[in-house]
């Protein structure tokens, strides 16, 4: 019993460290979550990427702006997908709205900023005409901080909207007066409240995989290493559940649409020639966008832009500086799914410290050239008047 | 024992070791007496169990005169300079890891890489200018000169220092051994390679 109970008292949104781009990369900039955080206090950056404490307000802003997918609220994104496809009605308006619009609403959500584009396409994917966010204006609200999230999340929604060939006004806001929603009981909802909530504990209990703890010893279980933890590549949850959608959307028809990568949970990468083969990005990469293949000598890198969420890591670890992020995007990718070669050059071996690297034309890696010419200027330093008082 | 030295007395060590709060701990190397010996090469490999072609210091000959023109009286001489890590102020290394491997210890001042988070990508090896970092093929992670970090805990001096037979090599808090260097030794160089101010600790001297 105390183990549910602890389940109960975790906090509402929990971190899954490996997709985090700030575990991944320390000189990763990312701080998605901590920007839209209405709480102050809340989102904390540590060694194990980010912390969520005991001030949050389960708003799911942070689960939403996480390109990556690493943070997960209670109720996490299939569940609600479930609650929305039971709520649709064909042919109708799909009305969200938060716990201060007033009006009819066929889901409330503590804040529309828990919103994700899977969760907005859900209802489209069900029959319904159109998706309206019920805005009763942020400015008054405890978690307008959380704002621009919800406003980013419908523009992009609009933007695969009209990739998909369809008009932009399927998504759409509604200003409404603030007051208090009316939320129909959903058709799978248990007529009785007290069962259907033991039900959820049991079902979080199972989902969880934990088990009732044993008297005696506590179990140790070594923790894994950090270089065995990026060896492995997680699936995105809020990616898969997208790329999920879009092909059953009905009546989709794609269109090519370009958009401004800024701000937008999906880019296009270059490489150049400074590419030294090294494999940190791939390593790196939080959600498995980069692979590389080698055949008969050649190194290849290649690219899924369907699961690049733009969270930068390969562009900041990139020592040689040679993976960029397109300005643009072409929001077809997530339908099309290409698998784009970014780089691929004959591999060499290097003379001096048996090292690898790519197409070049002297004998030697840059590493041993430069290491090299360093020791020339340590001497350099002791005899050429380099000595000082 | 071997820790006994002319030029450093023990309780200078000592107040090093006595220091308390954020210290640099560093070696003073008086490159006019190195006699090239490459003990101090041998003793950290033993010390430190470091496989073949990974040596945390080493020593490099710098040649310079020329006696094959006939006209002049022969002039070479041969300085080695032994080439530790460097425990910069600002590591280069820390700033290219990618992972956050490499850290700068506040209460001693000791650059270490944490072999659980390094994923052996090199960029370390790339961006030191001195070439400290190096790669261990086998355990596919990088490594470098600890300063004896496990010693140094203990009390003890870094196995380089204690076993130099020349006695050139001194360990101790930076600003303890700059006091006593202006006194025992005139000049002195700290290394640091142009375009690369990375403040380096280790201290030379020579008496050119």
């Amino acid at each position: 019993m105390n183990a549910i109970v602890k389940i109960r008292a975790e906090s509402p949104v929990q971190v899954e460290s490996s997709l985090c781009a700030r575990f991944r990369c320390t000189k990763s900039q990312c701080a998605a979550c901590a920007i839209v955080c209405p709480v102050p206090g809340t989102v904390r950056f540590v060694e194990q990427g980010v912390e969520i404490t005991e001030a949050c307000v389960a708003c799911g802003a942070c689960a939403s702006a996480c390109p990556n997918g690493a943070l997960r609220p209670l109720e996490g994104d299939r569940r609600l997908a479930e609650r929305i496809r039971d709520r649709v009605r064909p042919a109708a308006a799909f009305r969200i709205a938060c716990t201060r619009a007033k009006g009819r609403a066929d889901i409330v959500l503590p804040c529309l900023s828990r919103l994700t584009e899977a969760i907005v396409l859900e209802p489209i994917r069900g029959g319904a005409a159109r998706v309206e966010f019920l805005d009763p204006g942020c400015s008054g609200c405890g978690l307008k901080k959380a704002a621009p999230q919800w406003k980013k999340v419908l523009m992009f929604s609009r933007n695969i909207c009209e990739s998909a060939g369809f008009g932009v006004d399927r998504v759409a806001r509604v200003s409404v007066p603030s007051g208090k929603p009316e939320e129909p009981r959903g058709r799978s909802a248990s007529p009785n409240p007290r069962r259907a909530m033991f039900h959820a504990i049991a079902e979080r209990w199972k989902a969880s995989g934990a088990s009732v703890p044993q008297e005696g010893e506590p179990k140790q279980t070594p923790a894994e290493l950090f270089r065995d933890v990026v060896q492995r590549h997680h699936e995105n949850p809020k990616r898969s559940d997208l790329l999920e959608i879009l092909p059953s959307l009905p009546g989709a028809k794609l269109r090519s649409k370009v958009i401004s990568a800024a701000g937008t949970p999906l880019a296009d990468l270059e490489v150049d020639r400074h590419c030294v083969g090294c494999n940190v990005c791939e390593t790196l990469c939080p959600v498995g966008a980069l692979r590389h293949r080698e055949e008969k000598g050649t190194y290849a890198l290649e690219f899924d832009s369907a699961l690049c969420t733009g969270c930068r890591v390969c562009e900041a670890a990139c020592f040689y500086q040679a993976i960029h992020v397109r300005e643009t995007v072409d929001l077809s990718v997530l339908f099309e799914r290409p698998r784009v070669t970014l780089i691929s050059a004959p591999r060499r071996t290097c003379q001096a410290c048996g090292g690898t690297y790519l197409d070049g034309s002297s004998e030697f890696c840059s590493l041993c050239q430069v290491s090299g010419s360093r020791r020339d200027a340590v001497a350099r330093r002791f005899f050429s008047g380099g000595i000082t008082k | 024992m071997a820790e006994h030295n002319p030029i450093i007395p023990r309780e200078a060590i000592d107040r090093s070791f006595a220091l308390k709060g954020p210290k640099q701990y560093t070696l003073w190397i008086d490159i006019e007496h190195c006699i090239g010996c490459n003990a101090c090469t041998v003793a950290c490999k033993a010390e430190n169990n470091t496989p073949v072609g990974v040596d945390y210091t080493r020593v490099i000959e710098i040649e310079e005169g020329d006696f094959r023109d006939a006209s002049k009286t022969p002039n070479v001489s041969v300085t080695f300079v032994p080439m530790p890590c460097m425990h910069c102020g600002r590591p280069a290394c820390q700033a290219a890891c990618p992972v956050g491997a490499i850290t700068k210890r506040k209460e001693d001042g000791i650059v270490l890489i944490n072999k659980d988070k390094c994923i052996g990508c090199r960029y370390c090896a790339w961006a030191c200018p001195y070439g400290a970092p190096q790669f261990n093929a086998e355990a596919r992670v990088m490594e470098k000169c600890t300063l004896c970090v496990h010693r140094v805990e203990k009390g003890l001096l870094p196995a380089c220092v204690t076993t130099c037979p020349a006695k050139v090599r001194f360990f101790g808090e930076l600003n303890e051994l700059t006091t006593l260097m202006h006194g025992k030794r005139a000049r002195s160089i700290s290394i640091s390679v142009a375009g690369a101010d990375t403040k380096p600790s280790v201290q030379y001297t020579t008496t050119r």
